[in-house]
């Protein structure tokens, strides 16, 4: 049985939202999970949703300046597909715009339940946060580049990206349209495959979204990719190694494989994103969303540019990086190449794919703290992503679900399968969630 | 990237930047653009571009009117005058 089926199951008093709200608002001043709590929460087991997902009346800041106070008059597919089963909760901290690897990119930056010290991984970072804070909740968050997977890892929850195009976009708050997916991180398998079920579907508001078949082929060879070997920490390796271990005694046939070009996925990846980000922030200009500039006296070159030093310093840098990527003189060099690169890089992830999953660290380092990479380099900090951007650059389904735990800090791995056979991995971590049992420090609304 | 250039740049973005955002900013955007030079590595100049990661046909929806049962609400966001958005001089 899954939490959800367990929930609805067991019988609730009366004072159980309003007492799991009090619980949640004393837990949120130290962990800033949530941007807003829906403190009119009365029924239905407990969502959340990441703060670019519109949610009718609740206001959307994508954590940024840029947006305070924009309050949609409609909600995201994703949101009422989840129908009256579900509560809504509240909005979860973010990196801005999604712009972030660890969480930190928010005026006040989610701190991770296991230790408050350390980050939670973003740009999701709330959503996994408010996971490992409740013993029964969903979230729907939102992954461009690894920002399920990352904040799954370093919170010790499961996070599922499901195959591009699979769950509407509508509601969404662009980031990198050919990027953006709307997934789910939960704290089993089970809860993901009972949401997911309720959210796939084509969506008229969303010409991008398919209709097609989802497939369960379950595969026996792990492919484990030698050029993403290379990147890890000593202290990822080993765990990992013991890991691929007992995968084998499970069955699993673990085969090791060069793949040259996916080494370069991090810059393929950045110049795709960077250049779809800066024409998606381009409506942002001090007056028809969110943030009011107010004077209209000005010429609008000069409204539009003092309005927009509101956007924090990551949101800035690539507003600019895919500015230059796009302009003419610079285009086919970098951005139509990306483009091209991206098709080889399917290609070959897809050689492999057909014949079995790719696994690995879902983080090549261990959980950092908050103080370590606030001073990491725009650069250092986009390396970090190593893992999680192949599969996300190719839009292939991937789970990230915990497997060890280093000084009391989890860690997690990732298992990527071919488009659209979404419920054979989900399928692989239930079978894992069978012989390894996730740790979780706190267990909010526990009945 | 010089600071001409940059500063060009940043004029097309419309964004206002402070004199310490601008010397670290262009620092680290040259330092990335530096690291993209990695894809010219990469021998891919016969495929075709991958606009999307899968094949979606781009469905359009029909060009017809709906009833909308909240179109107050669209301007709930933003100042307006006799229905009109209210926006900065051209």
């Amino acid at each position: 049985m899954n939490s959800i089926e367990e929930f609805n199951s067991l019988e609730k008093k009366e004072s159980y939202y309003p007492r799991l709200v009090e619980e949640l608002k004393r837990a949120n001043g130290e962990f800033h999970a949530f941007n807003l709590i829906n403190e009119g929460i009365r029924a239905g087991f407990p969502f959340s949703a990441k703060d670019n997902i519109c949610v009718r009346g609740f206001e959307a800041t994508c954590s940024s300046k840029i947006l305070k106070g924009y309050v949609p008059n409609f909600s995201a597919t994703a949101v009422s597909r989840l129908g009256s089963a579900f509560g809504f909760l509240g909005k979860t901290n973010m990196d801005e715009f999604g712009f972030g690897t660890f969480g930190i990119n928010s005026e006040e930056p989610a701190r991770n339940p296991f230790n408050s010290d350390y980050v939670t991984g973003g740009s999701s970072s709330g959503a996994a946060a408010a996971t490992a804070l409740m013993k029964y909740h969903v979230a729907l968050a939102v992954s461009t580049g690894g920002s399920i997977s990352s904040p799954a890892s370093f919170c010790g929850v499961v996070g599922y990206t499901p195959t591009y195009g699979l769950v509407s976009r509508y509601g969404l708050i662009d980031y990198g349209n050919s990027l953006d997916r709307i997934g789910i991180i939960a704290r089993s398998a089970g809860d993901v495959r009972h949401t997911c079920g309720l959210l796939r579907g084509t969506d008229r508001y969303d010409s991008t979204c398919v209709d097609h078949n989802v497939a369960s082929d379950g595969k026996k060879t792990l492919f484990v990719i030698n050029q993403l070997n290379e990147v890890l920490d000593e202290r990822i390796r080993a765990p990992f190694e013991s890991l691929l271990g007992k995968l084998e005694n499970l069955g699993y046939v673990v085969k090791r494989v060069d793949l040259d070009i996916i080494g370069k996925a991090v810059g393929i990846y950045y110049i795709i994103s960077s250049a779809e980000a800066s024409t998606n922030l381009a409506r942002y200009t001090g007056f028809k969303y969110g943030y009011q500039y107010g004077r209209f006296t000005e010429y609008y070159n000069d409204f539009f540019s003092n309005a927009r030093a509101e956007f924090g310093i990551e949101a800035k840098r690539r507003i600019i990086l895919g500015t230059f990527v796009r302009s003419a003189s610079v285009r086919g060099k970098y951005y139509d190449k990306a483009l091209r690169a991206r098709r080889l890089l399917i290609d070959r992830m897809k050689g492999l794919l057909k014949d079995g999953y790719i696994i690995s660290p879902t983080m090549p380092i261990k959980t950092p703290k908050i103080r370590e990479v606030r001073e990491l380099t725009p650069l250092q900090s986009y390396a970090t992503d190593a893992l999680t951007v192949p599969p996300n650059l190719c839009g292939f389904p991937h789970i990230s679900f915990p497997f060890d735990y280093i000084d009391g800090m989890p860690i997690g791995a990732q298992i990527i399968t071919d488009h659209f056979n979404d419920d054979a991995i989900i399928g692989f971590v239930e079978e894992w969630e069978r012989h390894f049992k996730y740790r979780f420090k706190h267990n909010l609304g526990a009945l | 990237m010089d600071e001409k250039e940059f500063d060009r740049l940043a004029m097309h973005c419309r964004i206002r930047l402070s004199e310490a955002e601008k010397a670290g900013i262009r620092k680290e955007i040259d330092e990335v653009i530096r690291y993209f030079g990695i894809i010219s590595e990469i021998e891919c100049d016969s495929l075709q571009e991958a606009y999307h990661p899968i094949d979606i046909g781009q469905r359009t929806r029909p060009d017809r009117t709906e009833e909308y049962d909240d179109a107050q609400g669209l301007l709930r966001n933003t100042k307006t005058y006799r229905f009109y958005v209210v926006g900065p001089r051209v």
